[in-house]
């Protein structure tokens, strides 16, 4: 006897199937933006500001004009669109007459050969008036700092609301304070009560400095117009269409003019979502007739990128001695560079509410000082939050010899629960992600661990939990059953991680065929529904959403043509092994295969099958991991080794499980960089001290051992099979919980990222 | 300045080009010859995307002359395999090993130069074999999987 497989069994969600990709990466052929070479091909170079703060004199391009092969020299003079008061970084396409930070362009080139247009930016001559800058954001915030931004500029928070759609009040910038951009400011409780009640008051700042994406491929882009005024720009993007909203709103053309193709995107992680080199480019194409490319340096990407915020928090909490918690005071500083765009609240919600604190009072303040502009980075202010809140509370409960995990436990925030902004918390799986960590032998284990150093090595474990809240942006996807009983489904989506193969898994199971049977693409935007951001955790959890309604109303119509043709009732019909069929009378059925080939008949009287749907969202759904980490350290020079690293994570649902490991491990990795070795390094002058990958410490294979995964699966009310966002919690409590294994090794808390030998041996002899 | 004649085999195809003196081999292979596996990361030598073979061992492109690959032999990723998926592709594949994908010609080049003068490497080898090879997606976990299935197989069929 044969099984026959119903929807239920298709092969779809739940299995780990290889991104259908795969083939074109491993040999090389799959094309990003620097691939592309069209007939006519000139290229872009960029002169940059090498001040942080200066007044642009004079400029003078008539040298560079007269090179051969010099096809275009632009500068702010020659671009009509250019506004004061830039809100962000795309609107400032060239400096106007005060360069805000070194990198800054300030004239940009195109021609024949690369090699002739760097000669023609040696060409360029530029008298700059230098001004002190602020380098330091606690010192760009006191009055009488150097002023950033042009007075009159508004604040940027269009980055807060694609990412975590926490609203908070606005708080009261200091008075006269000029490079305070956004502030905010939620409290609940006596807090001063609180404090003199604690027996137990602890006081610490946190400070992580600014870090880079660190996406393998530097920005890049290639721009066309035709001969109507119609732009096409193919480029390295999280987002088609919030790269085509944003360089149509810079260039002040309408968006129907533009098309954007989002090229392979080779790594974004938050670094890609906003335009930054796509409008100049594109007004060089203008200018010269002619298809542009522009690829940013390694160098330019570290200097004049937009790397994630320095983010200081000074952190006050009480509890009694039995462990109560009393009260939490907190001031968190975003360090924003030349423009507005952190994201505030996100520091707020876990510093106040990811644990139940009875009183609290944070404070929160986007400063501007002289460096590039920042913008996400995979969980936007997550790590540097719970560097902050998670070591506190490990502290706190060591000070107080409570169990480190049960102590997070009894205060841990449970569903329902008001957040600092007195929203409740969705359901999430934090409780279920910290028991599942505790239970791991690196950490029961751990000490036997500790006790079993020799050779003068310290040894410690450490643990800790963040999540991300998930982002929603409304989105739109459509499902077609194609002639020989295929089906494709089309979104805008930019596929980087491997959601694509997730997205045609979820049609699969939703459609009731096998993921052999669906193919999907990735539209420009010409073609594709609007599709939001590759960001915030939220691909598979709203796309998801719309590819599975798209997929059940192909379905529905598939159904309701299958039940005219059958002469059935829908709800008597079955859908098994491509073909509709009567329940209990096999023979009466008819094949996909039939139902497309009708949908395109010459007088066929039977519609194609369109299925479509474009849904806005309302519910998040946190998402949370835990993270323990073994290591050893060399007391005498703070050398760290890392012996075991695993993550456990929630991910409500995990439809492709092999992807989503793939996830789990690199945003560890990630995260343990932000932990052990990376910064963006600022002379007094406000100059990148570290512009290049061999100074940039990134962490490499032979830094690492194998990143241990271990999915939870508490499944989310909205999200297509329960799945939630899984991108970014993996990216979050590696520096807390490198941290708190350094304190359980040495003794000492670090308090400040990244934990370099250097730091680690400084704070062991300042404790002896 | 004049351009020369660079003369050499490619993916084991003789290949005659003009190239400028300055111009390094990562430049020529992608935009003289249309090889554009191998990727420019940083073009300091840092980051191991522009990695190839040159008389079999593996080099940073992007720190090569052009025209120091006169009368020598080149492979690049798309040469790794003729018509068919190396161990090495199969298992990047199958691991589900790239996510950006734009760091993978150059680890494979790496791992494939591994393999070649050590057929069974333990983990840390392998570790240190790509050390050379930054990947910002991966962790590097499914890579090292990936590379030590690939050798074991590759192993299994020579013996065959």
């Amino acid at each position: 006897m044969s099984t026959m497989k119903t929807t239920r069994d298709v092969r779809g969600v739940g299995l780990s199937i290889p991104r259908p990709d795969g083939p074109e990466k491993v040999t090389g052929r799959v094309q990003y933006v620097a691939d592309i070479t069209p007939k006519g091909l000139l290229h872009a170079k960029l002169l940059r500001s090498p001040h942080a703060h200066a007044r642009i004199v004079r400029i003078d391009v008539s040298k560079a004009r007269a090179l051969p092969g010099v096809r275009a020299v632009l500068t702010a003079a020659d671009i009509p669109e250019l506004k004061r008061k830039a809100p962000t970084r795309a609107h400032a396409v060239l400096a106007i007459d005060r360069a805000v930070f070194a990198g800054q362009p300030v004239a940009a080139v195109a021609a024949d050969e690369l090699a002739i247009a760097e000669e023609a930016l040696d060409l360029i001559e530029v008298q700059y008036d230098v001004l002190p800058a602020a380098v330091d954001p606690l010192q760009s915030m006191q009055p009488g700092a150097p002023p950033v931004a042009d007075v009159g500029t508004e604040a940027d928070t269009s980055e807060a609301l694609a990412h975590s759609a926490v609203a908070l009040a606005k708080g009261e910038a200091p008075t006269k304070a000029v490079n305070v951009s956004q502030t905010s400011h939620v409290k609940r409780g006596d807090v001063a009560k609180g404090f003199a009640e604690s027996d137990v008051v602890i006081e610490k700042t946190y400070r992580v400095p600014m870090v880079h994406q660190g996406y393998l491929e530097p920005h890049a882009v290639l721009a066309e117009w035709d001969t109507t005024g119609h732009l096409t720009l193919w480029a390295s993007t999280q987002g088609s269409f919030n790269t085509r909203t944003e360089v149509a709103d810079v260039l002040g053309i309408e968006e129907n003019r533009i098309k954007v193709i989002p090229v392979e995107c080779g790594g974004g992680f938050g670094g890609k979502i906003r335009a930054l080199c796509e409008p100049i480019t594109a007004l060089l194409a203008r200018a010269t007739g002619r298809p542009v490319r522009y690829v940013m340096t390694r160098r330019e990407e570290l200097e004049a990128g937009m790397p994630a915020p320095q983010v200081i928090i000074r952190l006050k909490t009480g509890a009694k001695r039995d462990g109560t918690l009393m009260a939490l005071e907190a001031e968190t500083v975003l360090e924003s560079g030349a423009f507005s765009g952190t994201v505030l609240a996100v520091s707020a919600v876990f510093l106040g509410s990811l644990y139940r604190w009875p009183a609290f009072d944070i404070k929160g303040s986007e400063v501007l000082t002289h460096k590039p502009s920042v913008a996400a980075y995979r969980a936007p202010v997550a790590p540097q939050t719970i560097f902050a809140i998670d070591s506190q509370m490990e502290h706190l409960a060591r000070v107080l010899g409570l169990d480190a995990v049960e102590f997070r436990a009894r205060h841990l925030s449970r569903p329902g629960e008001p957040m600092v902004n007195n929203q409740p918390w969705a359901s999430h799986g934090a409780h279920e992600v910290l028991a599942r960590a505790a239970a791991h032998p690196l950490w029961t284990e751990r000490a036997a661990w500790k006790a079993g150093g020799n050779g003068g090595r310290l040894r410690g474990t450490g643990i800790a939990l963040g999540g991300w809240l998930g982002g929603l942006q409304p989105t739109g996807a459509t499902v077609k059953l194609n002639p020989d009983g295929s089906l494709s489904v089309l979104t805008g989506q930019v596929d980087i991680a491997g959601t694509n193969i997730a997205l045609a898994q979820i049609a699969a199971s939703a459609y009731g065929v096998d993921i052999e049977k669906v193919k999907i693409t990735t539209g420009d935007t010409d073609v594709a529904p609007v599709t939001g951001l590759s960001a915030g955790s939220k691909t598979v959890y709203t796309v998801g959403v719309a590819v599975m309604q798209a997929a059940q109303d192909a379905r529905r119509q598939t159904l309701e043509i299958a039940a005219g043709e059958l002469e059935a009732a829908v709800e008597d019909l079955e859908l098994v092994d491509g073909r509709v069929a009567v329940r209990g009378m096999p023979d009466r059925g008819i094949t996909l295969t039939q139902i497309g080939r009708k949908g395109n008949l010459y007088m066929s009287k039977v519609p194609p099958v369109l299925g479509s749907a474009h849904p806005a969202f309302s519910q998040q759904a946190p998402a949370f991991a835990a993270q323990i980490a073994r290591v050893d350290v060399d007391p005498d020079t703070g050398e760290v080794t890392l012996h075991d690293f695993v993550v456990v994570q929630d991910v409500g649902r995990a439809i492709n499980p092999l992807a989503v490991e793939g996830q789990m491990q690199g945003g560890a990795v990630q995260s343990l960089g932000i932990a052990l070795t990376e910064a963006l390094t600022y002379d007094d002058k406000g100059r990148l001290t570290n512009p290049s990958l061999l100074d940039y410490r990134k962490l490499t294979a032979a830094d690492l051992p194998n990143i241990e995964t271990i999915i939870v699966e508490v499944p989310s009310p909205a999200g297509p099979f329960g799945a939630r966002g899984v991108g970014e919690p993996p990216i979050v409590p590696a520096p807390a919980a490198i941290a708190n294994a350094l304190e359980d090794a040495t003794g000492v808390r670090l308090t400040t990222c990244p934990m370099t030998p250097e730091r680690i041996a400084l704070a062991l002899v300042e404790r002896r | 300045m004049a351009k020369q004649i660079l003369r050499a085999s490619v993916n084991d195809e003789p290949i005659e080009v003009l190239v400028q003196p300055y111009e390094t081999l990562l430049d020529a292979l992608r935009e003289r010859l249309g090889l554009t596996g191998p990727k420019e990361g940083c073009g300091t030598g840092d980051c191991g995307a522009c990695t190839v073979h040159l008389d079999g061992q593996p080099v940073a492109s992007c720190l090569v002359l052009a025209m120091q690959a006169r009368d020598r032999s080149v492979r690049t990723i798309e040469g790794l395999a003729a018509g068919t998926l190396h161990p090495l592709q199969d298992a990047f594949v199958r691991h589900g090993v790239p996510q950006c994908g734009f760091c993978i010609p150059g680890v494979l080049m790496a791992a494939a130069a591994l393999l070649d003068s050590n057929a069974r490497p333990s983990e840390e080898e392998i570790r240190y074999g790509i050390a050379g090879n930054l990947c910002r997606c991966t962790g590097y976990t499914k890579m090292i999987t990936a590379i030590t299935e690939a050798a074991a197989s590759m192993q299994e069929g020579a013996r065959r």
